[in-house]
């Protein structure tokens, strides 16, 4: 099994084979994402492997920093601006700021031109009749204009279309007609023919420009993988971790386009299975960000919409991940009012903090670290990297401040802590959990050095450091299944006689799935989003169950979604009617797992050396230095101590104290 | 005091001047300049009369054409 996490900075690539973990990191590439990946299934080897499962942000960045495809949007006549336009929900900073615009609107960075935009004569109503027919002449003089631009792709999105796509699918022959069959479409009816045009506009536009960037990509990628001898299966992961094969997901690859982060919480899922806990704070300190997640009680928290950036909406399921910007790589400077900020901006891979000497002036958390001892300046990022503390000096020194050298380092430090610590309790409250109830689980390469800091302003119950932090997003990939989903719209009250409209609706659904898919011991999971009537927003993922829906047992299922609004939201209003809204049916395919494997008994930890701890207290702290592959079961250390690793180094604060348990894994807890 | 006669047209629009050369988008020989308002206020925009790609934007003054009084006293 080999798991790849291709990110901005790096590309992980973990391997599994006859229960021994091989990991690797290679520089990724913006303009060859693939040369990375492939450099990376070279080094670990691929022949042999029963499969390569692969998650990317690739998609997310282009999006991002807008480094698009040239593609068009048809939609009805006098609704082209529905992608200028939004959700119309303005960000708080936005709603006493006049000057605030749409980041993705035409006075900014819009995601289809204006121009590329065209409205086509056709009306379909919300009950599926035709109100206006389509006017093919009229849609081929706007296609006309189209194929004269020399777009890439076209995505469709017909007011209705998800009730009645007739519209929409001769619109994709027209098309294809007169721009050549090889030019990308996605038509909302398929890619997500679910209710609220905007989400569905915004989906099937993100649809098309991930048809254009990874269809290429995976085709590549394939081709490369074969050539080095890997005769097994390729799969994408998608927004909630789950696997898809790469074929199929890009029959519908906005779903692949936020596939990263939500390794790591599942990675932390399994992690915590393991361990036989479920209630885990996920924290992924990279380079540029921290992203933050939930498990309770075993289960992520998975969404059926996600926004890539303020109002771009998704139609897909995804796990929670919130971010802040904090990462190694996040810039130290002084505010306007004088004090010390740390992030968001980021010094990135290029030119990176000064320490790496490659250009970069301004100091970073990396620099902060290294200065304060807790980095070694000759094992970076196994050894590959040699971190220079004197540039790193420098670069506190021409900060433009009067605080001494040494409140320098350690705010920047501390703040760093403490932002990552306020978005993590943010995420506690917005769920209404108490951190007092959660372990905290510290990945990413800068997870383990910053996190232990933050355990006394969270109280949390303990911070739990994974086996090979810097990969553990990447490991996740090798612990989820295949998952394959169809989800449909329509409102409906949910009384027993409407039981045989929603069961056709789902035997539909999984009679098409079990067309494309090999369902021998699958398992089919129902669920809805349903409403109280008159409300405007669902409530996710109520369970369905597994027998037929009767006139029968609607009451019970009506019963599930008041169970499921009262855990989401705290109240329960059983008198209201229930309305379902979109319906879902998921064919679970079971696949091999990681499996941990136990380390040895070693409660005697031999220190490697000692070290000086500088700028955490008035005066230097001696730390005790531990090498992490030579800890075992049992060992326990107190802190002040530094465990280094050939891509991560954890810090134990003063006061704490670190137990290594059965998987390798560094549980810290403050000293009673 | 001015006096304005009635408008003859139907509509009244802005009017374009055409300018040389092609569009940089779908290659139509078919520019113009005019003024336009959008979000973000009022901007000097040169488009392609047949895609109408914008190929040069440029903000207008805050008011348009008017001028209030109070600017031009010096």
């Amino acid at each position: 099994m080999i798991g790849v996490d291709v990110g901005g900075t790096f590309t992980d690539v973990v391997a599994v084979r006859d229960g021994q973990l091989t990991v690797t990191k290679v520089p990724s590439d913006a303009a060859q994402p693939a040369a990375a990946v492939i450099e990376g299934a070279r080094r670990i080897g691929v022949e042999g492997s029963a499969v390569f499962n692969h998650a990317s942000t690739m998609g997310l960045n282009a999006v991002i920093t807008r480094r698009l495809p040239k593609v068009a949007f048809l939609t009805t006549e006098g609704h082209r601006d529905i992608l200028d336009r939004g959700t119309l929900r303005r960000p708080l900073d936005g709603q006493t700021d006049p000057s605030w615009r749409r980041p993705f609107g035409d006075a900014a960075r819009p995601l289809v031109p204006r121009y590329l935009r065209r409205g086509i004569v056709e009306r379909t109503l919300a009950d599926g009749s035709e109100l206006r027919a389509l006017d093919e002449a009229q849609a081929r003089r706007q296609l006309a204009v189209l194929r004269r631009c020399a777009v890439e792709g076209v995505a469709i999105c017909l007011l209705n279309a998800y009730v009645d796509a007739t519209h929409e699918r001769r619109l994709r022959e027209l098309v294809h007609e007169e721009l050549g069959a090889d030019v990308a479409v996605s038509i909302s009816s398929e890619t997500s023919p679910l209710a609220k045009e905007y989400a569905r506009a915004s989906t099937t536009v993100v649809d098309v420009f991930m048809k254009l960037i990874f269809g290429r990509y995976s085709a590549q990628l394939d081709e490369e993988l074969r050539a080095l001898g890997f005769a097994g299966d390729l799969h994408f992961a998608d927004c909630a971790a789950t696997l898809l094969p790469w074929r199929e997901a890009l029959e519908k690859p906005f779903r692949i386009v936020f596939a990263g982060p939500a390794a790591g919480t599942i990675s932390s899922t399994r992690l915590g299975a393991a361990l036989g806990t479920g209630n885990l704070l996920c924290a992924d300190v990279g380079g540029t960000s921290t992203d933050v997640s939930l498990v309770v009680d075993g289960a992520p928290f998975v969404n059926n919409t996600f926004e890539i950036e303020h109002d771009v909406v998704i139609n897909a399921l995804s796990t929670e991940v919130s971010s802040v910007g904090a990462g190694g790589g996040s810039i130290v400077s002084i505010s306007p009012s004088g004090d010390i900020r740390v992030g968001p901006e980021s010094a990135g891979a290029d030119p990176g903090p000064a320490c790496y000497g490659r250009g970069g002036e301004q100091p970073t958390l990396t620099d902060a670290c290294l200065l304060m001892g807790i980095l070694d300046p000759g094992g970076f990022a196994g050894g590959e990297m040699a971190l220079d503390p004197e540039l790193a000096r420098r670069a506190f020194a021409a900060l433009d401040t009067p605080l001494s050298f040494e409140q320098r380092v350690a705010f920047a430090y501390r703040i760093a802590v403490a932002n990552i610590a306020e978005e993590v309790m943010n995420v506690a409250v917005r769920h209404g959990v108490d951190p007092r109830d959660f372990s905290l689980v510290a990945y990413g390469a800068a997870g383990p050095m910053l996190l232990p800091a933050a355990l006394e302003l969270l109280h949390v119950a303990r911070v739990i450091v994974p086996p090979q932090p810097g990969l553990f997003s990447a490991m996740g990939l090798l612990s989820t299944d295949l998952v394959h989903y169809e989800s449909r719209s329509a409102y409906v009250l949910l009384m027993p006689d409407a039981a045989a409209d929603v069961e056709e609706r789902y035997k539909e659904m999984e009679q098409a799935l079990r067309a494309r898919v090999d369902a021998n011991g699958a398992t089919i999971r129902r669920s809805l989003d349903g409403r109280l009537l008159g409300q405007s927003w669902e409530t996710p993922f109520v369970e369905v169950g597994d027998g037929a829906i009767t006139a029968e047992t609607m009451p019970a299922l009506v019963e599930r979604f008041h169970d499921a609004y009262e855990r989401r939201y705290g109240n329960r209003f059983p008198y209201v009617p229930v309305q379902g809204v979109t319906y879902r049916v998921e064919l679970v395919v079971g696949a091999d797992k990681l499996e941990y494997a136990e380390v040895a008994a070693a409660p005697d930890p031999e220190p490697a050396g000692t070290l000086e701890l500088r700028y955490l207290d008035d005066e230097p702290l001696q730390a005790s230095v531990y090498d992490r592959d030579a800890l075992g079961l049992g060992a326990t250390i107190r802190g002040p101590a530094i465990v280094r690793e050939p891509l991560s180094t954890t810090v134990v604060m003063p006061g704490q104290t670190a137990a290594v348990g059965r998987f390798g894994e560094i549980v810290i807890e403050a000293q009673p | 005091v001015h006096t304005f006669p009635r408008p003859q047209e139907p509509h009244l629009s802005v009017e374009r001047e055409p300018v040389d050369g092609a569009c940089p988008e779908c290659g139509a020989q078919a520019l113009a300049a005019y003024r336009v308002l959008g979000e973000g206020g009022l901007w000097d925009v040169v488009k392609c009369q047949q895609c109408l790609a914008s190929v040069t934007r440029e903000r207008a003054p805050r008011l348009g054409s008017l001028t209030p009084l109070g600017l031009t006293i010096r």
